[in-house]
């Protein structure tokens, strides 16, 4: 009986060494990815790049856009997407990244026309 | 004569006949000399006589007392008098349920009158989320540093596929997200970052 509990000791140090490794690797990795995200941004910006999990930078490398623009991103998409689709053997994981790129280029472009009826705004009063 | 010692509250008719006997009843450890709810025993180990009515207003927080007390006394005691203990104790335990019972049904009642705007609340909050992130599609961007993983999900093979499968699964997606079809060259590096990292480390 005595041995049954130190196995079970040895066995949870073990669990446990392995868990905290794995968690600081894991804040490391996510640290990592926040300072490569949070350079340059507004707040606003990053604020979104945090919720959706992308930065700005990287979804427009994604879908290829050098600038903002609504049907660039939109053409780019629907390519991206179609070709990366499941039933043509595309990779599943491209497609979703293929979304998500899309998506935060949908937030971006929903933040700018926030900031710019702001602007206009402000120039009018 | 005088009665044995015995250090906890029972009315035994029966006088074990031994003081071996007598030591064998006692309950071990520090219990041996408290009732459940601290009611000391006289020191001159005179066997102390159950008082009702503080049992009766306990109640509720007493029903878990109770019901270790019943225990206890049922192995204590054995056949015999244990009984009027364990009615009390099934007593406290009763009303412990139906005060629960009775707590359960009024916060059911109070929160059914609140249902509606609740409801709305809830319909709401879920259709955001469902509309804000797709919910089978991988979370976030590509990792900083590529991992076994990543590249086996961008080839769409498992971690430990031969060389050939690699390949053929490399050529695939490429073929499909090639730069000079429209395909984006930042996933093109990216798949082939994935083909050499699974390379590197395949078996044969």
């Amino acid at each position: 009986a005595k041995y049954l509990a130190q196995i079970i000791l040895v066995g949870a140090q073990v669990v446990g060494r392995a868990f905290m490794r794995a968690l600081r690797q894991e804040f490391a990795a996510s640290q990592a990815a926040a300072n490569a995200r949070g350079r340059s941004e507004r707040p606003q910006s990053a604020a979104a790049s945090r919720i959706i999990g992308i930065s700005l930078q990287e979804a427009q490398q994604i879908l290829n856009v050098s600038n903002l623009n609504p049907e660039e991103i939109q053409k780019n998409y629907d390519h991206l997407f179609k070709v990366n689709d499941k039933s043509v053997g595309g990779s599943f994981y491209l497609q979703s990244k293929v979304v998500r790129a899309k998506e935060r280029l949908d937030e971006e472009l929903r933040i700018q026309a926030k900031g710019d009826k702001e602007k206009g705004q402000k120039a009018e009063t | 004569m005088h009665s044995p010692v015995i250090p906890y509250p029972s009315i035994s008719p029966f006088p074990p006949p031994s003081r071996v006997a007598a030591r064998l009843l006692r309950p071990r450890g520090g219990r041996a000399l408290r009732g459940p709810s601290c009611r000391p025993v006289c020191p001159s180990g005179r066997p102390v006589v159950f008082a009702p009515p503080r049992a009766v207003m306990e109640g509720a927080a007493a029903s878990a007392e109770g019901l270790r007390y019943a225990e206890y006394t049922r192995a204590a005691t054995g056949a015999g008098k244990g009984q009027a203990e364990l009615d009390r104790g099934l007593a406290r335990t009763m009303i412990g349920l139906g005060l629960g019972v009775a707590t359960v049904a009024f916060a059911g009642r109070y929160a059914f009158h609140l249902w509606k705007p609740l409801e709305q609340a809830i319909t709401e909050a879920a259709k955001r989320i469902s509309t804000s992130s797709l919910s089978s599609y991988y979370k976030g961007g590509f990792e900083q540093k590529m991992s076994r993983r990543e590249a086996s999900l961008i080839l769409g093979v498992s971690p430990s596929a031969g060389k050939d499968k690699i390949r053929t699964a490399h050529r695939k997606i490429m073929i499909l997200n090639h730069p000079d079809k429209g395909g984006s060259p930042c996933l093109a590096t990216k798949i082939n970052e994935a083909k050499d990292l699974l390379e590197s480390s395949a078996k044969n």
